[in-house]
């Protein structure tokens, strides 16, 4: 083969790419388009003002990382509520577990992907900040 | 045995077994609903439906078929698997399907069946059903819309607790298990209804929503309770005890408990246990490390005699062992003592004499081997719960007879056929000298009785004690002093039961010397079913009077250790678990002698009132946080591991009593088993137990009688006084000691001191019920809530002992009997 042949096909290729469309985002200026089924940060789903947990601790009890902390209460009408629900981020694996765990559809994965955080106790989400935002 | 063939496996059964059992002998697994093997058959529920070949192939309920010869059993075709898709499809038609917040999810029978069987459809529809939960009592939950109906707990609380609080009521699709006058349940909450549900439908309250069953960790345990020795598991996360489990195969009685040992536990994880040292500084209790005041104890316990000792019957053989030893050893103090000095005196002195042991010729296994049961006081219930639940299976099931002597009634006096005889209060030793009396009288003493040293003397001083003489001061006719000894002469088999505690001053050695006379002369004594049984009252009592804590002649006893704080001669004073201050008699004269002792050590689990005028305070640990032996009332010796690990700055008695010896130059045990061997070694019946072998099974000590008649002194007879009525002290069912006070279950229930009086006085002094009145006695006075019940016959009142808020003792010096007044 000539040798000039690969070099020439090297630089129609690279010119090729230049008259077609980038692939690199230009982030933060530019957002990506994020898939419905997209495991980012979860979301506790609210339903007549309440979160719609039951603390039935399936999902900590399904977690392969061991990441969920719930503690169930007792409201005034004798029912069960999550007094306390907690996700450490930085050992959530994003598996999705607990979403189809859940008997109630009481969490969701939304598609926030942004987490990052300058001290290691923001990683901890607890049920204030779980709450679907509407 | 029979022949039979299941899954055409050929095996055996015993004639007497029914098709389940013979199935789970062998290894064939039925499933049930509704059965439980303490419980009667009932067939309820037909899930354990199987097919017999000899039946042309019908399903019939193998709970409650008895096994005959050769019967061909099939227990899985696809028709009965298919029958029992329709029972649960049935059960579930009604059932809410609450299982992501029912408690009971993981450990459910239903919903183990409804996965096992794949019941994921329902071919009917209903509607569900609308039941008013019960939440009227803090212990209990019931939720009669989870319910399938079994009557499991309709039947224990009737066949075993004997209480019959719960019932089935209406009828048809409206069936469901209700409480008298369909009110909430009011009952005495031993909870063994909760732990045979095979549902949600009966829930403890005070564990509710805490943590699901599959993340606890199960702990095997024994209850630091009573001396009953009942077997627990706890159930454990993230190092905290959240609850007791029902494990149907623990113990002798079969995981059942009272109210204590199920509902007790919260003392283990209190907020209120200390945590750290605390050594007393211009007056004042301060934080303080251990070293220092271990330091300081030690300087303090170079005395010799002038140091004292007051050890817990709650401690571990070991520690007792270990107490004693540096006491006796390094300390070279022979003063040390338990349960006020007197509640063991039915062992160490009174069997001691009579029967050449300090412990009971019986077990609590002989209560369903005999053929009568002889009850000294009703309150047997009330000390000991869980003997109260073999005596309702003895007498319910098995129809042993059952006689009382008591000065109250009770609950005892409700089984079907028991006698109560109400004798006035502090009379029981005359009693049982008449009944003595009467034996030989009516010569139904067994005829090699003459030989037994002490007949003579005894036959001599009863003489004294015919029923004639004897009714006159009792209140009991001749003729039932009469009855009562034939009926315990005549029996094949009887057995004697009492019990004894700080809170029967009258159950001390004269008492046990005149009962243990009755199974002397009558030869009911060394026999299967036979015997006396001295119920001790706390859970290791038995074992402190095993390990020889209490005073050797050279010593002083727990009372006349106190007179000598007062008086200056002891100027030292170590207290390991007990809170003197409400638990013994006569709280001015135990208040000013722990103000007059010069040094006092308390080791604790919470700031007591001791604690609090101690000058140096230990926190201590807990049962569940050590390990050791305890020895239950029969001397049944058993093993307890650490269930969860100690707070870093506690310490156990064993390790206090170790730093100590070792701080006053003496040789420590290099580990509690090693001390067990010793122990074992040098302690009657004990031999050849170790921790290692107690570990896999609790083992009894044998004990060994050498009988001999005493005379019993009965005190001298309480004359009444007009307008006065005749206050004793006792147990109430929900506590035992003072430590049930820190236990929330307990305290649900029953959370203050109450003066039980009769219907009859309640009427002359027109006092009612939960009417706040002031009792007074010559040595002080109490403000106590009244509780007027049918059991108290007239001119006694009953006030329990347990209480700190509003204690006995300010009003009882100590006598079996006080004579008070009562005003509104
Ligand atoms: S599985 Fe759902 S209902 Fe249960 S604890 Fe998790 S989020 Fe709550
Ligand atoms: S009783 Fe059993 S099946 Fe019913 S809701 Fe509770 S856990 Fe589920
Ligand atoms: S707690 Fe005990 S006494 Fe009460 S209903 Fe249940 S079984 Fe009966
Ligand atoms: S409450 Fe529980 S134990 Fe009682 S009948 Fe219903 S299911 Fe059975
Ligand atoms: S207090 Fe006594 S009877 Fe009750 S569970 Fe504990 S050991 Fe058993
Ligand atoms: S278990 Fe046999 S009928 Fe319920």
């Amino acid at each position: 083969m000539n040798p000039i042949t690969p070099i020439i096909n090297g630089l129609a290729i690279t010119l090729k790419h230049l008259f077609m469309k980038p692939v690199t985002l230009q982030y933060p200026d530019e957002r990506p388009k994020v898939a419905a089924r997209f495991r980012g940060l979860h979301a506790l789903n609210v339903s007549h003002n309440k979160a719609k947990c039951v603390a039935c601790y399936l999902c900590p009890t399904v977690c392969p990382a061991k990441c969920i902390t719930v503690e169930a209460g007792e409201d005034a009408n004798h029912d069960k509520f999550a007094s306390k629900y907690e996700i450490d981020m930085l050992r959530c694996i994003f598996c999705g577990y607990c979403v189809e765990a859940c008997p109630v559809d009481a969490i969701r994965m939304t598609g926030e992907f942004e987490l990052a955080n300058y001290h290691r106790e923001d990683f901890i989400y607890n049920k204030e900040r779980l709450l679907e935002k509407k | 045995m029979v022949n039979l063939t299941i899954d055409d496996k050929q095996v055996t059964a015993p004639k007497t077994a029914t098709i389940y059992e013979a199935a789970k002998m062998n290894g064939v697994n039925i499933p049930i609903l509704c059965h439980d093997k303490k419980l009667k058959p009932f067939g309820a529920c037909r899930m354990c439906l199987v097919e017999v070949e000899q039946m042309k192939g019908r399903q019939i309920p193998a709970c409650t078929t008895p096994v005959t010869e050769g019967m061909i059993i099939r227990t899985s075709t696809p028709d009965i698997v298919k029958a029992r898709k329709m029972v649960l499809e049935l059960l579930l038609l009604n059932h809410p399907l609450d299982c992501p917040v029912c408690d009971k999810a993981g450990d459910c029978d239903l919903q183990n069946l409804t996965y096992e069987y794949k019941v994921d459809t329902n071919r009917f529809v209903d509607e569900k059903f609308h039941h008013e939960i019960d939440y009227n009592n803090p212990l209990i939950e019931r939720d009669m819309n989870r319910c399938v109906l079994c009557g499991k707990c309709a039947r224990i609380c009737d066949e075993i607790v004997s209480f019959g609080a719960l019932t089935f009521i209406d009828r048809g699709i409206e069936t469901k298990i209700g409480c008298e006058f369909e009110d909430g349940l009011n009952c005495e909450f031993c909870g063994s209804c909760i732990s045979v549900c095979p549902v949600g439908s009966l829930l403890a309250r005070p564990f509710k929503f805490k943590a699901r069953f599959w993340s606890l960790t199960k702990q095997k345990s024994v209850c630091g309770y009573c001396g009953t020795g009942c077997n627990l598991t706890l159930g454990v996360k993230d190092n905290k005890v959240l609850t007791t489990l029902y494990d149907e195969n623990q113990g002798f009685h079969k995981g059942q408990l009272c109210v204590r040992g199920r509902f007790g536990y919260q003392f283990i994880n209190s907020d209120k246990r200390l945590t750290s040292p605390l050594v007393r500084r211009n007056g004042r209790l301060i934080e303080a490390s251990w070293e220092e005041a271990l330091e300081v104890v030690a300087a303090r316990l170079k005395g010799g005699n002038s140091v004292a000792a007051l050890g817990s019957s709650r401690l571990t053989n070991e520690e007792l062992t270990l107490f004693k030893k540096l006491m006796l050893e390094n300390v070279g103090s022979s003063n040390f003592d338990h349960s006020a000095g007197y509640a063991h005196s039915a062992l160490t002195s009174g069997f001691a004499r009579s029967f050449g042991t300090t412990a009971s010729p019986a077990s609590i296994l002989d209560i369903q081997k005999t053929d009568l049961l002889f009850v000294i006081k009703t309150d047997s219930y009330e000390t000991h719960p869980v003997i109260g639940f073999e005596i309702n299976m003895a007498v319910k099931n098995r129809g042993i007879k059952l006689n009382i002597i008591s000065d109250k009634r009770g609950k005892l006096s409700k089984l079907p056929g028991a006698n109560t005889f109400v004798h006035k209060p502090g009379s029981e030793v005359s009693v049982l000298n008449a009944i003595a009396k009467s034996i030989l009288d009516d010569k139904l003493a067994v005829g090699s009785v003459d030989s037994v040293q002490g007949y003579a003397e005894l036959a001599e001083a009863l003489k004294a004690y015919t029923p004639e003489a004897v009714s006159a001061l009792c209140g009991l006719t001749a003729e039932d002093i009469k009855k009562i000894a034939r009926e315990y002469a005549s029996a094949d088999k009887a057995l004697i039961l009492f019990p004894i505690g700080q809170g029967y001053v009258s159950h001390n050695q004269e008492m046990s010397c005149a009962v243990a006379n009755l199974s002397i002369l009558t030869g009911k004594l060394g026999k299967e079913g036979c015997g006396v049984l001295c119920m001790s009252e706390k859970n290791n009592s038995q074992g402190a009077v095993d390990m020889g804590f209490f005073p050797r002649a050279d010593g002083m006893n727990a009372q006349q250790i106190l007179d000598a704080c007062k008086n200056g001669s002891v100027k030292t004073l170590f207290v390991a678990g007990e809170n003197p201050i409400v638990s013994y008699p006569d709280k001015s004269k135990v208040t000013t002698a722990l103000e007059a002792v010069e040094f006092l050590i308390v080791s604790e689990l919470f700031m007591t009132e001791t604690a609090a005028m101690a000058d140096v305070v230990l926190p201590a640990c807990s049962f569940a946080e050590k390990d050791g032996t305890f020895t239950s009332t029969d001397r049944r010796v058993q093993y307890v591991s650490p269930s969860i690990r100690k707070n870093s700055n506690c310490k156990t008695d064993f390790e206090i009593f170790s730093a100590l010896i070792s701080k006053l130059g003496g040789q420590t045990p290099v580990s509690s088993s090693l001390l067990f061997s010793e122990i074992s070694s040098n302690t009657d019946g004990y031999a050849g137990m170790t921790h290692v072998s107690l570990r896999k099974e609790s083992a009894f000590a044998s004990v060994n009688v050498k009988p001999k008649l005493i005379v019993p002194k009965a005190s001298a007879a309480v004359s009444s006084e007009p307008g006065k009525l005749a206050m004793v002290t006792g147990s109430a069912l929900y506590h035992s000691g003072t430590l049930s006070q820190f236990g929330e279950g307990p305290m649900h229930v029953c959370p203050e001191a109450y003066v039980e009086m009769s219907r009859k006085d309640a009427a002359n002094l027109k006092i009612h019920d939960k009417d706040i009145v002031t009792v007074s006695s010559p040595t002080g006075s109490l403000k106590l809530n009244v509780k007027v019940t049918a059991r108290i016959p007239e001119g006694l009142v009953f006030v329990p002992y347990h209480f700190s808020a509003a204690p006995v003792n300010a009003i009882w010096d100590g006598a079996p009997v006080t004579m008070v007044s009562l005003t509104k």
